[in-house]
């Protein structure tokens, strides 16, 4: 009975003694267990995450009144939404002295001038993943979006392909490989887009925005379109589980769109101090090196590149050349009344 | 009625009530007005009054969000195939539900328990758990990423919701209505067919709208087990709410949605009473 009793107090006294703690609202499976154990005895806090999928998500949970989190890691676009709608706590620079190691081209970004709320942390791209052995079979090309969207390429792998479920990726891609930019308004070529998608859909399996990393993994399909860590993720479980064949991804030559992510401070977190403190951390080189290393995500760090294992810092599809950094395209948020002009499109899509 | 019960009566009835309109009337009517404005720049809705004015965003109220629906027959087609889908897994799961349930109210008393229990056992798992668990059973038999597979794992789903109701029905049925059919030299199938279903219309009406109401609006079932055209309203909804933050026009096709499931009710309410009226 007794230490029923001191159970219960010691539960009730749990939040009180733990007063350094900080909240990091974050991506699935994007900071490893290696850093997290590392900041947490460097800093003697404890690092608590909550997770989410897209930053549609995370936005809307904040819109509903979601509060508490000190850090987030939103995609550029989302970081330009929160900071207009001044959600956003500014950043101190004087408690950054890391921040020089982020590349100069990462700095400065068209939505957060001057860096004033954001740090850059890691960056992917969507691409092309594929089974090696079958693309070889098959003599398919895996270096053009010609692959998900042309049918005399789709009829050698119907229904071992699956897109994106997402209105902005997809149609993205369609007006990337058309030629236009992924940015472009114009309803005459979204149609466009519209219809190439019509054409191909046939020859897809799904839309799918996470089930196809253990796809591919397993074999059960042979092309998809996805993020360049998710296609990492796909590639390592593919070899470590042994299958007889290889995964792998590379950006097509038309471009494709890059999703820079960003650690900011939300208005509603506690505990700047500690916030800083994290993201300085984070910057170091060799815990910012962590997050290409295990998650295979692309790193604006100079400082982490030595840290950085040759296979992954040379890998183009996770580290993009000068030349294919030029053709990438990062997504801006649409107004409202052109949202739904696509999301119509989208509709139609799903239904024909 | 005297005052006593008649006080007793609003005092056991007045927390249910409250209860409605606290978590339906009121989220409807909230939904209604969501559906009059016009959508936030970054999600949620815009201002209703021009206070702080942002480029492109407009304020006020305004039929826009209907007016979208009803401009061409895209949204009609989900509703049409939402509707087809809803009503083909209500009638997969009679099928399913009604030998089942009869079986279970024959059983022994002391095995009923034991079976019902089996019934609900499913639950005890996620549900996702269970969705993900088809993935990898209809996985190698081909029928993954197909409108099979979704209606698969919406009667997998759902039919616990018909076998209880119809099992609460069945088992009350009494067994001497059809000795006496028996004696009267009624066969097997007529004594069904004249006595036990007759009988048990009320449960498969309340398992129909267990089942029917909910597939309605699913959208994890479709998207996880369907493939390139599975789209139902559930996932409709769901996308303007969170892909692409247009609360209104989420909400608007929400309350078309209400508006089917009551009117779709009411109707049924209506067939009944003529029916009676006749016999």
């Amino acid at each position: 009975m007794r230490c029923m009793l001191y159970i219960v107090l010691s539960l009730l006294a749990a939040p009180l003694c733990a007063a350094d703690e900080l909240y990091l609202y974050n991506w699935n499976n994007y900071i490893s267990d290696a850093t997290v154990a590392r900041f947490e005895q460097y800093c003697g806090c404890r690092l608590v995450q909550d997770y989410y999928s897209d930053n549609e998500e995370m936005l809307a949970k904040l819109e509903a009144g979601a509060a508490g989190y000190d850090l987030l890691v939103p995609t550029g676009n989302a970081v330009e939404s929160l900071i207009r709608r001044g959600a956003l706590r500014a950043l101190d620079h004087a408690q950054l002295p890391h921040l020089g190691n982020v590349k100069p081209e990462y700095l400065n970004t068209w939505f957060d001038p001057g860096n004033r709320y954001s740090v850059p942390y890691a960056y992917t791209v969507t691409l092309l993943g594929y089974n090696e052995e079958k693309m070889r079979e098959l003599q398919l090309p895996t270096d053009s979006w010609a692959l998900i969207f042309e049918p005399k390429y789709l009829e050698k792998i119907r229904g071992k392909v699956t897109v994106l479920n997402s209105q902005r990726e997809l149609m993205g891609a369609a007006m990337i490989y058309l030629g236009h930019s992924a940015q472009d308004k114009d309803p005459a070529k979204w149609q466009q887009a519209k219809d190439l998608i019509i054409r191909a859909k046939p020859y897809w399996a799904t839309f799918s925005n996470s089930t196809y990393i253990k796809d591919l993994a397993i074999g059960n399909i042979w092309v998809a379109q996805g993020y360049s860590s998710d296609m990492y993720r796909a590639q390592q479980d593919a070899l470590d589980a042994g299958r007889p064949f290889h995964v792998g991804f590379s950006t097509p030559q038309e471009g494709a769109v890059i999703a820079l992510d960003n650690f900011v401070l939300h208005k509603s977190g506690r505990r700047p101090d500690l916030a800083h403190k994290f993201i300085n951390f984070m910057l170091d080189g060799r815990n910012a090196a962590d997050i290409s290393n295990h998650i295979g995500a692309g790193n604006p760090n100079a400082a982490a590149m030595p840290y950085i294992v040759p296979e992954i810092a040379g890998n183009e599809a996770i580290f993009p050349t000068p030349t294919q950094m030029g053709e990438m395209e990062m997504l801006r948020d649409f107004d409202a009344r052109s949202r739904r002009v696509l999301t119509r499109l989208w509709t139609e899509i799903k239904l024909r | 009625m005297n005052r006593a019960t008649r006080l007793a009566a609003w005092a056991v009835s007045l927390p249910p009530t409250l209860f409605l309109l606290l978590f339906f009337l009121a989220p409807s009517v909230i939904m209604v007005l969501a559906s009059l404005r016009y959508p936030g720049e970054f999600g949620g809705l815009a201002a209703l009054l021009p206070l702080f004015p942002a480029d492109g965003v407009e304020t006020g109220l305004t039929g826009e969000a209907y007016a979208f629906i009803f401009s061409d027959l895209t949204y009609l087609e989900i509703f049409g195939r939402s509707f087809i889908v809803a009503a083909l897994t209500t009638f997969i799961c009679i099928l399913l539900a009604y030998p089942l349930a009869a079986l279970i109210a024959r059983s022994p008393k002391r095995h009923r328990d034991l079976m019902v229990l089996l019934v609900i056992l499913p639950f005890a798992s996620n549900f996702l758990v269970r969705v993900y668990a088809w993935i990898i059973i209809l996985g190698p038999l081909n029928l993954l990423y197909t409108s099979s597979a979704v209606l698969i794992g919406m009667v997998y789903v759902h039919l616990p919701f018909m076998v209880l109701p119809l099992y609460t029905n069945l088992e009350k049925h009494d067994p001497a209505l059809l000795e006496a059919a028996q004696d009267l030299g009624a066969n097997a199938w007529t004594r069904f067919w004249r006595i036990t279903f007759p009988l048990s219309l009320p449960g498969i009406y309340s398992g129909s709208a267990l089942v029917f109401i909910p597939v309605l609006g699913m959208f994890a079932i479709p998207e996880l087990l369907g493939g390139t055209g599975d789209i139902l309203i559930g996932n409709l909804i769901k996308e303007q709410f969170l892909d692409n933050r247009d609360w209104p026009l989420g909400s608007a096709v929400s309350i078309m949605l209400t508006l089917a499931v009551l009117l779709l009710a009411a109707f049924t309410v209506w067939a009944g009473r003529t029916r009676r009226r006749q016999a």
